[in-house]
């Protein structure tokens, strides 16, 4: 036994995980050898400073930071689907339960969601007078830019089929003007959450466009869905759009909205 | 229909941020193994995540803290390693381990976050790093053990990047070298030489500080 062999052992000696009656060659050499004990011995004491080196202890930041994005993750449309089909799959759990226990425990309204995809499929909607004097309105803001806001998806039937119609034009490397202004009326007067979500969406890549601005802008006000809301702030300040300066001051001191949504619009008015 | 339409990523960017109160952790839960937590989560009880916190976000930061030698850096990380546990726990497997699952996702955002800042960690005062607990109770030997501690954290910082994480993998972890071998991509035999040879730098590095004595700096 010589010290090179030895002294290649170290790793297992030193390494509390190896079984004190392993290695028993080594060991006794090093019982018997001043040069391999002087190294196993700074060594190992360079290990056990190592191993008593204080901890450092995370500030407040890191638990309020991973609450937040757990709660954002537990609120995604993603992940409200999936909290359905896996209701729907385990023992057909009356879905009311599970929608009443969220609203119980303060989480956000998704009602919208619900609307659109618990009921499906639902005889096309027909576009009652409410809709149209808001499409109306909307119209009145946006025709400024000289664009038809129309709302051709909400003759679909289902919730999914106008996600599928909004889907299609995120394919369209230059959707038309026509196109833009039905993205608008979706993200406007879709009542599925889920469908104003993906409108959005598809609206950021054209987020230049005079029409698209206008008309996040111009639906805003009548958004009463948190996530929906933070959502098209979000668009706004990508957009770098300062015309929604007083909207948003108007949002950031409205006490009927949801927190989460005034202290975006806040930090959005600070960005713009 | 529904089917399809989970399918489709609706929700991609920031939405609300709701900075409620922590999750108080339920004691019921204690008995659950961490494996069995992950795999509550992956199947979409997104909660179970907050008691995988609880339990792994101390040794988790304590670990980013020493690999990076910055407080705020470690912090980033650390979030962005759990927010890479929500995001593909879909991933997460059968016959996992998430103790090692959660060291392989750490050195992925550490990993990332050293390009992206593009810089080997600063060196810091390292008493900025200390525990201030300290349980010695005469106050010169208390001064003698920070001052022990700031040279080691120095010649830590001094390693290389490759050889601090391994050698950190090896001593602070709750780990097999089976383990620590896939985190870090190779063989067991080759993170045990791995782990050696910095352990060794690291002993030369601090005997050659302890040397200069408080003319340091
Ligand atoms: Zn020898």
């Amino acid at each position: 036994m010589n010290c090179t062999r030895a002294q290649e052992n170290f790793p297992n000696l030193l390494d509390p995980r190896t079984p004190a009656d392993a290695h028993a060659d080594d060991r006794a050499h090093l019982a018997s050898c001043p040069d391999c004990q002087r190294e196993y011995a700074s060594l190992a004491r360079t290990l056990s400073a190592l191993d008593r080196l204080p901890a450092a202890k995370p500030s407040p930041r890191l638990r309020a930071g991973f609450y937040a994005m757990l709660e954002q993750e537990k609120n995604s449309a993603a992940s409200v689907q999936a909290a359905v089909l896996r209701h729907r799959r385990a023992a057909r759990v009356s879905l009311w339960r599970w929608i009443l226990a969220p609203l119980a425990a303060g989480a956000l309204a998704l009602g919208g969601f619900f609307a659109g995809t618990r009921y499906a499929p639902v005889p096309a909607p027909a576009i009652d007078p409410a809709t149209k004097r808001e499409l109306a309105e909307l119209r009145a803001k946006v025709d400024g830019v000289g664009q038809l806001v129309g709302y051709t998806f909400l003759q679909q039937r289902s919730a999914n089929e106008r996600l599928q119609g909004v889907l299609t034009t995120l394919d369209q490397k230059n959707p038309d003007q026509k196109i833009l202004a039905n993205l608008v009326g979706a993200l406007a007067l879709d009542p599925s959450v889920n469908v104003r979500l993906s409108a959005l969406d598809a609206l950021y890549p054209h987020a230049g466009e005079q029409l698209v601005r206008t008309g996040v802008l111009a639906s805003l006000p009548r958004e009463q869905n948190p996530l929906v809301q933070v959502a098209m702030i979000d668009f706004i300040v990508a957009a770098r759009d300062r015309n929604a300066t007083p909207e948003l001051e108007r949002m950031s001191h409205n006490e009927s909205i949801d927190r989460s949504v005034r202290d975006a619009a806040k930090r959005a008015i600070a960005q713009l | 229909m529904i089917a399809t339409l989970t399918e489709i990523n609706v929700q991609t960017r920031p939405s609300v941020v709701s900075l409620r109160a922590p999750t108080p952790v339920d004691t019921a839960t204690d008995a659950i193994s961490d494996h069995e937590l992950m795999l509550a989560v992956r199947d979409g009880e997104l909660d179970a995540l907050g008691e995988l916190f609880e339990r792994y976000h101390g040794p988790l930061y304590g670990f980013l803290a020493k690999l990076t030698g910055h407080h705020a850096a470690a912090e980033d990380i650390a979030q962005t390693v759990f927010q890479r546990m929500l995001k593909y726990r879909h991933t997460y497997r059968d016959d996992g381990s998430f103790t090692a699952w959660m060291y392989h996702l750490a050195r992925r955002c550490a990993a990332d976050h050293f390009r992206k800042t593009n810089s080997a960690p600063a060196p810091t005062d390292p008493s900025d790093l200390q525990n201030h607990a300290d349980e010695a109770p005469d106050a010169s030997d208390r001064a003698a053990r920070r001052d022990d501690h700031d040279l080691l954290h120095l010649a830590l910082n001094r390693l290389d990047r490759d050889a601090r994480e391994v050698l950190l993998l090896s001593r602070f972890q709750e780990l097999s070298f089976a383990e620590i071998a896939n985190i870090l991509e190779c063989s067991a035999g080759a993170a045990k030489v791995r782990a050696h040879r910095a352990l060794k730098e690291l002993r030369d590095i601090y005997l050659a500080l302890q040397r200069e004595g408080p003319a340091r700096n």
